[in-house]
């Protein structure tokens, strides 16, 4: 490939790294909070409750990402349909929440919404994990020393113990959104046009494995970002040990 | 005055009763020493008494407020905003320190006054230099646990337990993490609040510690109180052959 083609394909990746980095940056802000959330059902003392937020796990960590975006953009559809034929068969009205269903599934940004909620849907999974690891290390000594102190369940935990277990976590969190910047890639299933779709496509036209390396190029400095920015939350983090 | 009192409380751990009846009580201004083999229930006593554990019968009242009762033979434990109450009267100060570690000093000793307490930030840390001074730890107020030895960490837990002005000072094994000097340092600080008349129940390995400061001993073994009385009695002449047998132990090494 010569130079200037090689210049051409990164100018084309450039063009889509937005979506790859909207779709980063949309997955961390819901599966972050989705994650701690997740945390707490699985402790949560009413068994069924824990027991369903395991099943969610186990599902979400054993089945390939791929797939879920899959099940997500072409199977959510099939049944929201499935529902609407039936209930339009049996004469019934569409009601206005299948209809809005539909109607949210043909339009435009679906795509993007679907796979929003595959990847939040399988991160919160991970970050969730990440999460209670970091909340069971703490010491039972602080929740101790906290109640002589007289403090609120509710203090103990947001003065006491969150910041503990932020810093805690650092390290695993930041291992897993640099597999997400990666992960990212996984949107051509669906012909998600971000960088790695493009690089699919530029391969076949300059017939080159060119294309898949400048990618590859682009994830790496990406990641190189992801790291500093961790290594600077560490930092902040390091007044104590 | 009794400040404390325990009756007939019991506590197991499964099949295992480490609490079998045991019964005694404080007095205001008193320094009482619990002594014991490891194992024989010093350390759940005390957690029992400071609401760190639940005990299955028995009696507890702490400065005239009835923390645990028991009617038909069940442990009724008083309403939340009582054991509260309670709480707020007595200090613990832990074996393991158990300081905040993402706090400095100061944030550590301020942190109940200001948010539990509500006192001003102002007044809090007022208080907190003034115990601070007393514990020898001037200048230390933003260093952070991590940074303070072993003995300075101990200090500042006191100076923490004391910033809420208890009635009633507990201490488990306060220097059984800290090595000889640092342990005597602790000790230091323990002699001049009992010199303030500041009441105080201390589970400790210390024996020598135990006789000197105290006006009041419990031995303790497999869940009961062996004996207990006058320092000077107890390690004097005790005629308990258990007691004996365990302070013997002691008097060899010391």
């Amino acid at each position: 490939m010569k130079t200037d083609d090689m210049l051409n394909v990164a100018k084309i990746l450039l063009e889509y790294l937005p979506n790859t980095l909207k779709l980063f940056f949309f997955t961390l802000l819901f599966s972050i909070p989705l994650g701690v959330l997740v945390t707490g059902l699985k402790r949560c003392r009413f068994k069924p409750i824990s027991w369903l937020t395991n099943l969610y796990i186990l599902v979400m960590r054993g089945t390939p990402l791929m797939l879920q975006i899959v099940a997500v953009y072409y199977a959510i559809p099939m049944i929201v349909k499935g529902a609407k034929d039936s209930v339009a068969a049996n004469g019934g009205e569409i009601g206005g929440f299948i209809q809005f269903l539909d109607d949210c599934m043909h339009s435009e940004s679906y795509m993007f919404v679907a796979l929003i909620v595959a990847f939040s849907l399988n991160y919160a999974a991970y970050f969730a994990e990440i999460f209670r690891g970091g909340l069971e290390a703490i010491p039972v000594g602080q929740y101790e020393a906290a109640s002589m102190l007289g403090m609120t369940k509710t203090q103990t935990f947001f003065r006491i113990i969150m910041p503990q277990v932020v810093k805690r976590v650092i390290p695993a969190t930041a291992n897993e959104v640099i597999v997400l910047v990666k992960d990212t890639s996984l949107a051509t299933i669906i012909a998600y046009a971000e960088i790695m779709l493009k690089a699919k496509q530029m391969m076949n036209t300059y017939s080159s494995i060119m294309p898949l390396f400048i990618a590859g190029i682009f994830y790496f400095v990406l990641n190189a970002v992801v790291t500093a920015v961790f290594m600077l939350i560490e930092k902040h983090y390091n007044y104590y040990h | 005055m009794s400040i404390l009192e325990v009756n007939n409380l019991s506590k197991s751990f499964g099949d295992l009763q480490v609490l079998k009846d045991i019964s005694f009580s404080v007095d205001k201004g008193q320094v009482v020493s619990i002594i014991g083999p490891s194992g024989s229930g010093k350390s759940t006593l005390l957690r029992c008494v400071n609401q760190l554990e639940t005990a299955d019968g028995g009696e507890i009242t702490v400065d005239g407020i009835k923390m645990l009762t028991t009617e038909n033979g069940k442990a009724v434990y008083a309403p939340k905003k009582t054991l509260r109450d309670i709480r707020l009267r007595i200090g613990l100060v832990f074996q393991n320190f158990n300081l905040f570690p993402h706090k400095s000093v100061m944030q550590n000793i301020i942190e109940a006054p200001v948010h539990v307490l509500k006192k001003s930030k102002q007044e809090a840390v007022a208080y907190a230099e003034e115990l601070l001074e007393k514990m020898g730890l001037t200048g230390k107020e933003k260093s952070y646990p991590c940074e303070l030895s072993g003995g300075q960490q101990q200090r500042v837990s006191i100076a923490r337990a004391l910033a809420l002005k208890p009635e009633i000072l507990f201490f488990d094994e306060p220097t059984s993490a800290l090595d000889p000097e640092l342990t005597g340092e602790i000790l230091k600080i323990i002699k001049e609040l009992a010199k303030e008349r500041m009441t105080m129940v201390i589970v400790t390995h210390e024996m020598e510690f135990a006789r000197d400061v105290s006006n009041h001993v419990i031995f303790m073994d497999g869940g009961f109180i062996v004996e207990e009385g006058d320092p000077s009695k107890l390690f004097g002449d005790t005629q308990n052959e258990r007691t004996k047998q365990f302070l013997s132990r002691y008097k060899g090494t010391n």
